[in-house]
């Protein structure tokens, strides 16, 4: 048997290749693999993996500095994908381009700033999005 | 089972009502009304009819006084209708209570409500309606505002004038062609506010009124704002002067920001036009007329951030009127966009300036600088300066002062300003009414099982917020005259017009503004139902063949 968990880098490499769902399941494993998947980089790969071309430089800050690529996945690239898709199995790995990347930032942005309006903590910030994304769909928690 | 009938005509119902006893179904029923009907020239001639009631009638043995025949011919409808909807007549025939029927008014009254017990939140209108003016709870009521317990279909109605013995209470079955009939009422009463005729148009605004709480949906609606809007203006009840505060308003704009596509795609396009006549420039300006909550900015400073070569110096200065309140509400708004800014890197400036009206503003005090490129952003603003002769003129001058790279301006389509009541009643008519008809499908529309988790449809709260939102304007555009009336909306054509003699000419929106409002629009529920279109460089938002709302960009010449 394959110790996987003594080779990370290995098992970054494979989880790279899942998409949310299964990384979401992948958490639940055990909480070395948690710890991993709780790593933001995974899913900044999740995110932009299909981007071409990648996104430019300042986005990685810009993306972090709103609440992170996890939150950037759960709360928009998810729902706008599976909107924009809607009928396709999600099977087929589908490439974004550039303008669909600027308008969920832009969704993003928003949603940070409601939630800034709201007085609420933006620090950590709730699993749900601002009331200004509720027109998309209400993230599901996989147990991250 | 008490009855009560006057003994002259003790005889006649004896007879009638021991038939119906023994028939079964619904056969029973209509016997009585046969055989009353049939009966009647047995009666004993020689009545002379009273003064008022109607002399034809009453030689058939009938009093129906002449200032009810309209009523009774309405009754009568219904109970033609109601007859043939119901199932149980077998179980009624035995226990009602028949009344007199000579007094045909509140014997199809009595009959009526036997037939169809089930009430369905009947609006019931009377005099004592003006003293609730200044509460939503008028004719809109219950149209509005359905009374939480809207399981219990037998409680009665919970509107301060439900005083049961109206003789217009009448329970309404809902079918298209009432819909139908509503249109026409709310449009022949118009026509009757036109023509100064108060007495005609109260009669059809109570009868709106009634009609429009047996709809459903969106006409239900759209018709109780319409029918409340046209009691204002023929009571003279105008709503109050002092406005809501600025608060609640942007409030219930803020709701109308959840719910539907209208506003974010103004924003979005806005922010595109100025974010290409901002490229390659370091110092940017953007004067907001339409400030608000300030929505529309954090999309424009992440845009900004991510520009290729890295973000400008971003000032903003939001135009706002006082907050009435002791909070400087335009100061807060701006705190929170430097949060934004200082997150995500872009340098920023902000100044508010509290001004009642736009013609208000004067350039010079805008403290503007000569390496900065402006933009000027107005939402929903320009309109509201149609009402005082003379004002857009200054604004669009003012504007000219500043110097801007761009001017967006975001706008309904639609001419509610022309000089004929009628004309602005109709096309109003059809433009909320397309309104609401596309936030209806806002609330769960689509069909739910999208891969990835469901579509969450706007919460009822949201929803009928923006319904307040947008019945307001109604009620400013129907009951309102003068400086008073601001929703003043004009078409782009119209708007074309004024701004070229303003000096200013169309700048074309492009492509990617038109392609983001495509997808941003795909991903609302209810989808399929809107359409962007682009006219002559503008772009318009619409529902379904009906464009409502457009966004335009404008330099100077």
């Amino acid at each position: 048997m394959f110790p996987i968990n003594d080779h990370v880098d290995l098992l970054i490499e494979v989880l790279q290749r899942l998409d949310g769902r299964s990384l979401g399941a992948a958490a639940c494993v055990c909480r070395q693999w948690c710890s991993i998947v709780r790593n933001d980089s995974l899913w900044e790969h999740l995110c932009f993996r299909q981007l071409s071309p990648p996104p430019s430089v300042g986005t990685r800050s810009v993306v972090l500095a709103l609440g992170g690529y996890r939150r950037l996945y759960m709360v928009c690239v998810r729902p706008v994908v599976s909107r924009l898709k809607a009928g396709e199995s999600e099977v087929v790995r589908r490439v974004w381009n550039q303008r669909e990347m600027e308008l969920t930032l832009s969704l993003f942005c928003v949603e940070y700033y409601e939630r800034l309006l709201g007085g609420g903590g933006v620090v950590g910030g709730g699993e749900s999005p601002a009331k200004s994304l509720k027109f998309l769909c209400q993230a599901v928690n996989v147990g991250l | 089972m008490k009855r009560d009938y006057q003994s002259q005509y003790y005889t006649v119902f004896t007879g009638a009502s021991s038939s119906s006893t023994s028939a079964a179904g619904g056969s029973g029923v209509s016997d009585v009304r046969a055989d009353v009907a049939g009966k009647s020239k047995m009666w004993v001639e020689g009545k002379q009819p009273e003064a008022g009631y109607d002399e034809l009638l009453a030689g058939v043995g009938y009093e129906v006084k002449s200032s009810d025949m309209f009523d009774v011919a309405q009754k009568i409808e219904h109970l033609e209708g109601v007859l043939g909807n119901d199932d149980g007549l077998s179980q009624i025939a035995s226990d009602s209570v028949h009344y007199n029927p000579s007094d045909l008014s509140s014997w199809l009254e009595s009959m009526i409500s036997e037939l169809n017990p089930i009430v369905q939140q009947p609006v019931v209108i009377d005099d004592s309606f003006v003293n609730a003016a200044d509460d939503l709870q008028a004719i809109a009521g219950n149209a509005i505002y359905p009374p939480e317990a809207k399981k219990q279909k037998t409680s009665p109605p919970s509107t301060a004038a439900s005083s049961s013995t109206n003789p217009n209470a009448i329970v309404l079955v809902d079918s298209q062609e009432n819909g139908i009939r509503l249109v026409h009422t709310l449009m022949a009463c118009a026509e009757a506010v036109q023509k100064d005729e108060i007495q005609l148009a109260e009669t059809l605004v109570k009868q709106a009124g009634i009609l429009a709480a047996s709809q459903a949906g969106a006409m239900r609606k759209v018709a109780a704002y319409f029918a409340e809007a046209l009691a204002r203006r023929i009571y003279r009840l105008y709503p109050s002067s002092q406005r809501d505060s600025p608060a609640f308003q942007d409030l219930l704009q803020m709701h109308f920001y959840e719910t539907c596509p209208y506003l974010k795609f103004a924003h979005f396009t806005a922010n595109q036009a100025i974010l290409e006549a901002f490229s390659g420039k370091n110092k940017v300006h953007v004067i907001d007329f339409s400030m608000k909550q300030g929505m529309q900015w954090p999309a424009l400073m992440q845009a900004l951030a991510l520009r290729p070569g890295g973000p400008p110096t971003f000032r903003l200065t939001g135009i706002g009127p006082p907050s009435g309140d002791n909070t400087d509400h335009l100061q807060e708004v701006g705190w929170k966009l430097a949060q934004l800014a200082n997150t995500i890197h872009v340098e920023f400036e902000y100044r508010g300036y509290i001004a009642e009206s736009l013609v208000d503003l004067e350039p010079a005090v805008l403290d503007l600088r000569d390496d900065e490129v402006v933009a000027v952003n107005s939402v929903f603003e320009m309109h509201q300066l149609l009402a005082r002769p003379g004002a857009v003129e200054k604004v669009l001058s003012a504007v000219k002062d500043m110097k801007p790279e761009i001017l967006t301006v975001v706008e309904q389509e639609a001419n509610h300003n022309g000089p004929v009541f009628l004309e602005r009643f109709t096309e109003s008519l059809h433009y909320y009414s397309t309104l609401f008809d596309s936030l209806e499908s806002s609330g769960g529309g689509g069909d739910g099982a999208v891969e990835g988790g469901g579509i969450l449809p706007a919460s009822a709260q949201d929803k009928i917020m923006s319904e307040v939102y947008l019945g307001k304007q109604i009620c400013n555009v129907v009951a309102c005259e003068g400086p008073d009336r601001v929703e003043r909306h004009q078409t782009l054509t119209q708007w074309k017009t004024r701004f070229e003699s303003g000096g200013f000419e169309a700048v074309h929106l492009g492509s990617n503004a038109y392609k983001q409002a495509s997808m941003l629009l795909a991903l609302f529920a209810g989808g399929d139902g809107y359409r962007v279109e682009e006219n002559n460089g503008c772009l318009m938002l619409g529902w379904h063949t009906r464009p409502l709302i457009t966004t335009s960009a404008w330099k100077i010449r």
